[in-house]
């Protein structure tokens, strides 16, 4: 199998221009960035992907062991990489994607030329001295949440789901499809993300960094935004004016903004 | 009360304030514009508390806001509506109410978002109901998982010269037991039957056919029927009771003082046999098709006799299949595994095998049965 297979790939744009990389957070699909990359198409190479477990992407590639930790999350963003042979790359990632890309970046850090990073955060937990805005309870509740909200997974759904990856549009159909998992692969998911530190990894980055903040992010807050821009050799922080964790959706042009006057400085 | 005044004489006011289902209207940010008085009422809350004051998300639970930040907003923003989500609020006193909260966006006529509408309806009764089937769930599956362990525990037969060991391993995100078994007794003083097999399905289901089929071939065994023709009377076996049509199973016999092995594979994987002077072969002779599934004439058995400082190895599916590899390859991870831990004895040769080999990914579960022969 493919990794374009593997991670539901698709493109847009010049094939020899730049590559622009874009990587989707916790919760739903290459989706949340619709209404950001048209902006980057007639310049750069636009590539989107779907993690494994999440969108289009191929479930039974999902391997418990290899997704137990970002690592092998970032380990498909290079291998990615690698198949497509995108070099010099600017990588765009949301939420947990953002510590992705810092994972990808340390690892092979003369393939990236820039990474973006909208609401990240290195540890969503709060620690000694250290402000992450939750509790391990909370997280649990979020489970809980997730447990009651199997969105657009049923057990007489899944078979239709799976079966049929040659016709995607049988699943777009569905209501609340864009967030549709695996349930077993959302809890993993999401104890993955939050339970995560990466707050020593930060150090290692020497690609230029862009730290996009909202003014009220309720999953990364300021100070976090914050603490990364300190941690991080070669990141500076802006904020835009946007309230929720999701900018790309909320306040796309403002985000697009952003991103673009960062590729240009 | 006739039709017509029900629909006119409340007035539209009344319709929105006294609706059985709570009703707010908000910014796109989130900012609550307007509730009506069912929502104060269930909440607690005064509207002069909430309106331009809180948003939606901070009347919900840590872990809710969380999901409506991560999961709820996007879906929103993405195709205009979210449906039908499980949500828990959070009164005014810090009471909790169960709630399935639907929204949709109102656009403007270039499609940008002016207001988002929610109704909230009370879930209480609904949630205790799901958190009981979900307990029932769980309480059969731990049954099945009871049912399953109680067969595949046991003490397995040892003996001067002669170790066995055994172990399995569930598959990783499973919801239900798998139908792997195995089993090793003792036919007499001198003679131990062996046996591995894979029941088709999941669940109480596949556990109760594999307990049959276990006490079958132990039943059968100690009639001194040998490997081929204990397959037969289990084909016979299957047809009479209809259960375990199409398990495969290798069943094996070994006479300690003739040191002669004899195997019978109904439809499963080979076994493997490590001789002290060669490596690791699978051993494909004695083979026919899974149970239930007979063509006429008599099931084929296999015999060698042991040489001394012999391995022999049998093992479900689980541990050599993985979806994104064809299975030869699978087969030759563990004949390169079984030759670098050949030294191993077989009580920590079989866990080993199974944590070095194999994620148990995709429900399935594996294992193994190790017997070494000095």
């Amino acid at each position: 199998m493919t990794v374009s297979v593997r991670n539901n790939v698709s493109e847009h744009g010049p094939r020899e221009a730049q590559p622009i990389l874009f990587a989707h957070g916790f919760g739903c699909d290459q989706n949340m960035w619709r209404f950001v990359w048209p902006r980057f198409e007639a310049d750069y190479r636009v590539v989107l992907f779907d993690h494994v477990g999440a969108g289009g992407s191929d479930l039974s590639a999902y391997d418990p062991e290899r997704y137990s930790s970002l690592q092998g999350y970032a380990e498909d963003v290079l291998e990615l990489c690698r198949e497509l042979d995108l070099r010099d790359v600017v990588f765009v990632g949301h939420s947990v994607s953002a510590m992705v890309g810092v994972l990808a970046a340390t690892a092979e850090p003369d393939r990236f030329a820039r990474l973006v990073l909208v609401g990240p955060s290195p540890r969503y937990i709060d620690d000694d001295g250290y402000v992450g805005g939750f509790s391990r309870e909370d997280i649990e509740g979020l489970l809980e949440s997730m447990e009651s909200n199997y969105l657009g997974w049923s057990s007489q759904m899944a078979p239709v789901i799976m079966g049929n990856p040659d016709r995607p549009e049988l699943g777009e159909e569905l209501i609340n499809s864009f967030c549709r998992t695996d349930p077993e692969i959302a809890n993993r998911f999401a104890r993955v993300t939050f339970l995560s530190d990466n707050r020593e990894d930060l150090g290692r980055v020497k690609t230029p960094s862009l730290v996009l903040q909202c003014s009220e992010d309720a999953i990364a807050p300021e100070e976090v935004g914050r603490f990364v821009e300190r941690e991080m050799p070669a990141a500076r922080l802006v904020m835009l004016d946007a309230v929720g964790h999701c900018p790309n959706l909320s306040a796309p042009e403002a985000t697009a903004d952003a991103i673009e006057e960062f590729l240009r400085g | 009360m006739k039709v017509e005044e029900e629909l006119f004489a409340p007035g539209l006011e009344d319709l929105f304030e006294n609706a059985p289902c709570g009703y707010l209207s908000t910014a796109p940010d989130g900012t609550i514009l307007k509730v009506n008085r069912t929502f104060e009422q269930w909440t607690g809350y005064d509207r002069r508390q909430l309106v331009g004051r809180k948003r939606f998300a901070e009347l919900l639970t840590p872990g809710g806001r969380m999901y409506h930040e991560t999961h709820y907003a996007p879906l929103l923003q993405m195709q205009g509506e979210a449906r039908e989500i499980a949500l828990e609020l959070v009164g005014a006193d810090g009471s909790r109410l169960p709630a399935l909260v639907t929204s949709v966006v109102v656009a403007d006529g270039e499609g940008k978002p002016q207001v988002i509408r929610t109704t909230v309806f009370d879930a209480s009764e609904r949630r205790r109901y799901e958190e009981e089937l979900l307990q029932t769930r769980e309480r059969e599956r731990e049954i099945a998982r009871q049912l399953q362990r109680s067969m595949l525990a046991g003490e397995l037969p040892a003996a001067p010269g002669l170790q066995v060991g055994a172990s399995y391993r569930p598959a990783d995100n499973a919801l239900e037991v798998g139908g792997d078994w195995y089993d090793a007794f003792w036919l007499g003083e001198e003679r131990l039957g062996m046996v591995v097999g894979d029941v088709v399905g999941k669940g109480i289901g596949a556990a109760a056919t594999m307990g049959q089929l276990r006490s079958a071939v132990r039943a059968l065994a100690s009639t001194g029927l040998r490997p081929g023709p204990l397959l037969e009377a289990l084909d016979d076996y299957t047809h009479r009771h209809g259960v375990g049509a199409t398990t495969t199973v290798v069943y094996a016999q070994l006479d300690l003082a003739s040191r002669e092995l004899r195997f019978a594979c109904a439809g499963h994987l080979p076994p493997i046999l490590v001789e002290p002077e060669s490596g690791p072969h699978l051993s494909w002779e004695g083979r026919s098709t899974p149970l239930g599934l007979r063509i006429p004439g008599p099931r084929p058995e296999s015999a060698c006799v042991l040489p001394t400082g012999s391995l022999f190895l049998l093992y479900t599916d689980g541990l050599v299949e993985r979806r994104t590899q064809p299975i030869d390859s699978g087969l030759e991870r563990l004949q390169a595994e079984v030759a670098e831990r050949r030294e191993e004895p077989p009580p920590a040769l079989a866990p080993n095998l199974l944590r070095a080999l194999g994620t148990g990914e995709h429900g399935d579960d594996a294992c193994v049965l190790a017997l070494s022969l000095g």
